[in-house]
């Protein structure tokens, strides 16, 4: 479990992160989406105390990550995947890393196969494609055994294999009770995996929903009638929520496409379009980070 | 359990170890500390027989026939330390290795410990190597040598192996401090070699004077020292005086480093 309260970080003029607060919570797979320069990578820093925060507080399980008696039992994270070096071997890197929290020197050649990675162990790294390197990293975050995973868009350039191997890992871990939080910034990789998500823009959070919520948030039946604001009120009565769609049309949520007929029959408000509509995730997050893109773009920062 | 204070440091043994460049670095530390040791005897073998017999009365066997060869040697230990950090720094490993060892403090001890005992150990073969190797050229010029166990020889062969750790640990502080390779190089090279070696030629004479008694470096190397000098410190002051300012340099890092982003 990792709970983020009040997260600011800034770095120079840009505010990476701004007041962020969230909780990650353990068995089952949370995702951070945001767009480039929302402060994903920044956040996963700032839980492990990599940067230092300007104010808000992070914990991991329960206290400052460190704070833990064997940090690499607490967390494995996997943030890039290219931070090896080159003139090292993957065992060596992997050995070094065992060693520091007195993790047994068997479990190294565990998460090799764990990983694939068995028969290229002694080869350095630095010959590694980018689909072994993640390999290298995700073996390096789950030599401790540890409760909580953090990826920072582990898919990003991978082979379609490689990707549906970490996808599964990371079900696999989740469904092990373990909290895993993965960040990327595309829906379409979210909706693959996630089962909760957390949006960011701009270092701040703009939607803190499971999946399903996520999808149906932004649904809504489509609703055209000659007398709309007629229509609206007395579906409001009926609780109803509408709000203004395209062309004089309403989004009318919170009522059955039955009710909406029920009620145009009452006012005798007559009907020209009644469409139940079910946004697709990747328009919702397009809908939700959309201002916050525009401003973005405007003020030409990236808060990386 | 917890992760001791020996895991880090083993961890950071390893790291060092699985580097194939820290291990020519570390070889020609002591080539360099054995050859060039000989090469600057061979030198100073010659001007003292060539001497007026006024001068010939201070010449110390035992410094001549080691301080060439620590010069370079310095050097190779100190890229050593700093390529120890700024390499993790270029790589991005440094956070990874934040990451698994979370407490800064207690890392950059760890890792202090680490390169200390390495650099002791290899100060440990390689000072009586050069010792040996210097008298042994001294003696074949004709020129007094002294043996390991002469009054004062004891002391300078282990006070070396001390100069190596120092070297060592500024080179490491250092690297904390600056993390880029190339500034934190040209740095060490200036503080070990540029001031005391140049300075004195371009420096009035008291600045001269000034530098060859306090400047750090050079007060360290008295350690080595088997003939007293009233200008110049006394061994253990002088080595005190170098430890000081190193652990100065080490606590600065460790400020830094807790309160920098890694």
């Amino acid at each position: 479990m990792i709970v983020i309260d009040g997260l600011t970080k800034r770095y120079g003029d840009t505010t990476a992160v701004d007041g962020l607060t969230f909780t990650v919570r353990p068995g089952r797979v949370t995702g951070l989406l945001g767009p480039t320069g929302a402060g994903k990578s920044a956040t996963m820093r700032l839980i492990l105390g990599l940067d230092r925060a300007d104010a808000g507080t992070v914990t991991v399980n329960g206290r400052p990550y460190a704070d833990a008696p064997r940090p690499m039992r607490e967390v494995g994270a996997l943030l890039d995947a290219r931070a090896v070096h080159p003139r090292r071997t993957a065992r060596d890197h992997l050995r070094w890393l065992a060693r520091s929290n007195g993790v047994p020197a068997a479990r190294v050649d565990e998460v090799l196969w764990t990983a694939g990675l068995a028969s290229v162990a002694r080869r350095r790294a630095g010959t590694f494609s980018l689909g072994m390197c993640r390999r290298l990293g995700v073996a390096a975050a789950l030599l401790g055994d540890p409760g909580v995973l953090l990826l920072d868009e582990p898919v990003n350039g991978l082979d379609a294999e490689g990707a549906k191997w970490i996808r599964e890992l990371m079900r696999d871990l989740a469904a092990q009770g373990r909290t895993v939080l993965v960040s990327s910034r595309l829906m379409s990789e979210m909706a693959q995996t996630a089962d909760h998500l957390v949006v960011i823009a701009r270092g701040r959070l703009i939607a803190d929903a499971g999946m399903d919520e996520f999808a149906e948030g932004e649904a809504g039946i489509v609703v055209r009638a000659d007398l709309p604001a007629l229509l609206a009120d007395r579906l409001r009565t009926v609780g109803g929520t509408c709000r203004p769609g395209p062309d004089g049309a309403l989004i009318v949520t919170g009522v059955e496409p039955r009710e909406i007929g029920e009620a145009a029959l009452t006012t005798g408000v007559v009907l020209s379009e009644l469409t139940p509509r079910r946004a697709s995730l990747e328009q919702a997050y397009l809908d939700l980070t959309r201002d916050t893109l525009e401003f973005h773009a405007g003020s030409g920062k990236d808060a990386g | 359990m917890r992760a001791g204070f020996a895991d880090i440091a083993l961890a950071e043994w390893i790291k060092f170890r699985s580097v194939p460049g820290h291990l020519y670095g570390w070889a020609a530390a002591v080539v360099l500390m054995v050859v060039m040791g000989a090469l600057t005897a061979h030198g100073a073998a010659g001007s003292h027989l060539a001497a007026p017999p006024a001068e010939r009365a201070s010449f110390d066997p035992v410094f001549t026939g080691m301080y060439g060869g620590f010069l370079f040697a310095q050097i190779a230990m100190g890229a050593l330390g700093v390529l120890s950090v700024t390499s993790e720094y270029a790589t991005g490993t440094i956070r990874a290795t934040l990451t698994v060892v979370p407490r800064r403090t207690r890392l950059l001890a760890a890792k202090s410990a680490a390169l200390g005992v390495i650099a002791l150990v290899t100060g440990l073969v390689a000072a009586p190597i050069a010792f040996l190797a210097g008298q042994a050229v001294l003696a074949r010029r004709g020129a007094p040598s002294a043996g390991l166990a002469a009054p004062g020889a004891p002391r300078a062969v282990l006070g070396m192996a001390l100069l190596w750790v120092l070297a060592a640990l500024t080179g490491l502080a250092l690297g904390v401090l600056i993390r880029r390779a190339a500034l934190a190089l040209t740095v060490l090279v200036t503080l070990d070699l540029l001031i005391p070696v140049v300075a004195p030629r371009v420096l009035s004479d008291a600045g001269a004077t000034w530098l060859a008694r306090y400047w750090p470096p050079t007060a360290g190397l008295r350690i080595i020292a088997t003939v007293p000098d009233p200008a110049l410190l006394a061994p253990w002051a002088g080595l005190g005086l170098l430890v000081t300012c190193t652990a100065a340099l080490l606590v600065a890092a460790g400020i830094l480093f807790r309160a920098r982003d890694a």
